[in-house]
């Protein structure tokens, strides 16, 4: 049972990255800004590359195929974000608020 | 081995703090900081993880100018003090749930998968890949990537600019009549 926690194998990285996925899905669900749900995705696409980067590290010997692809996830991620801000500026402009339950009230 | 272990289990509760932080921060600076702070921790995974271009590229990125953005668009609209609200607590719970469920059959999956078919799975795609990429030879591709995601969001700004002085108006033109 100690050799479980004293070892540090996939399997740790394996459940940092589910529980940090789990983390943003839950912030996804619960927030009620817009802003912190783009934050919940980011955190959610961070360990994708924590779950890719450690399946390099422990089964792949080389590493570059990993880095490769943990890198091109990186960069997918910080577009994503950075068009979803844009858009969420332009809500903000257009509704002074960027509470998703209160955009919807004045929508319907 | 005792200093490895205790740098290890440090960063995973520090990074999972962190993200706590973005959730449940009461203000929305302080979500913005976690944030970073989690940006930050998860990039000392990479390296624990011998992964030193990852590390770079996501504190480059991620943690200089992702970061920097949100804290500008945060005062540009003039929200860095403003307080966050979570959902009712029905959807709370609600949401909860569903995340254990999901999490269980995670834990499902990974205890009886991950000796037989999923880790094999993964060894083997590494013994047989004979062609190992280059990580240098693809960093200037890479570079050009950085410049189109800039160019790409500053088209779509001015796009975006563009469509809404043209509602403005009709808008105006409707109230008028």
């Amino acid at each position: 049972m100690i050799n479980m926690f004293v070892n540090i194998g996939l399997a740790h990285f394996l459940v940092l990255s589910l529980i940090l996925y789990l983390t943003g899905l839950f912030g996804v669900l619960i927030s009620r800004n817009m802003l912190r749900t783009v934050m919940s995705l980011f955190i959610m696409s961070v360990s994708a590359v924590i779950n890719f980067a450690a399946f390099g590290y422990y089964c792949d010997k080389s590493m570059e195929n990993a880095n490769m692809i943990s890198v091109f996830i990186l960069i997918l991620t910080v577009i994503q974000t950075i068009i979803a801000l844009v858009i969420l500026y332009k809500i903000y402009q257009a509704n002074e608020n960027l509470d998703a339950e209160k955009i919807k009230d004045k929508e319907s | 081995m005792v200093t490895n272990l205790i740098y290890f289990y440090f960063l995973f509760f520090a990074t999972i703090c962190c993200a706590l932080g973005v959730i449940f921060a009461p203000v929305m600076y302080l979500s913005a900081l976690a944030l970073f702070l989690f940006i930050c921790f998860s990039g000392f995974i990479y390296l624990y993880l011998n992964s030193v271009y990852l590390f770079v590229f996501q504190f480059i990125l991620c943690g200089v100018f992702l970061s920097s953005y949100i804290f500008l668009l945060i005062k540009k609209i003039g929200k860095i003090n403003q307080q966050l609200r979570l959902a009712p607590v029905s959807k709370i719970i609600v949401s909860s749930v569903f995340l254990a469920l999901f999490g269980l059959l995670f834990v499902l999956y990974f205890t009886q998968e991950i000796d037989n078919s999923l880790y094999s799975f993964f060894n083997t795609v590494a013994e047989k890949s004979f062609v190992s990429v280059n990580f240098k030879h693809y960093l200037y591709p890479l570079s050009l990537v950085g410049v189109f995601v800039l160019v790409s969001a500053s088209v779509l700004r001015v796009f975006l600019d563009t469509s809404q002085n043209v509602q403005q108006p009709k808008e105006s033109g409707e109230s008028k009549l």
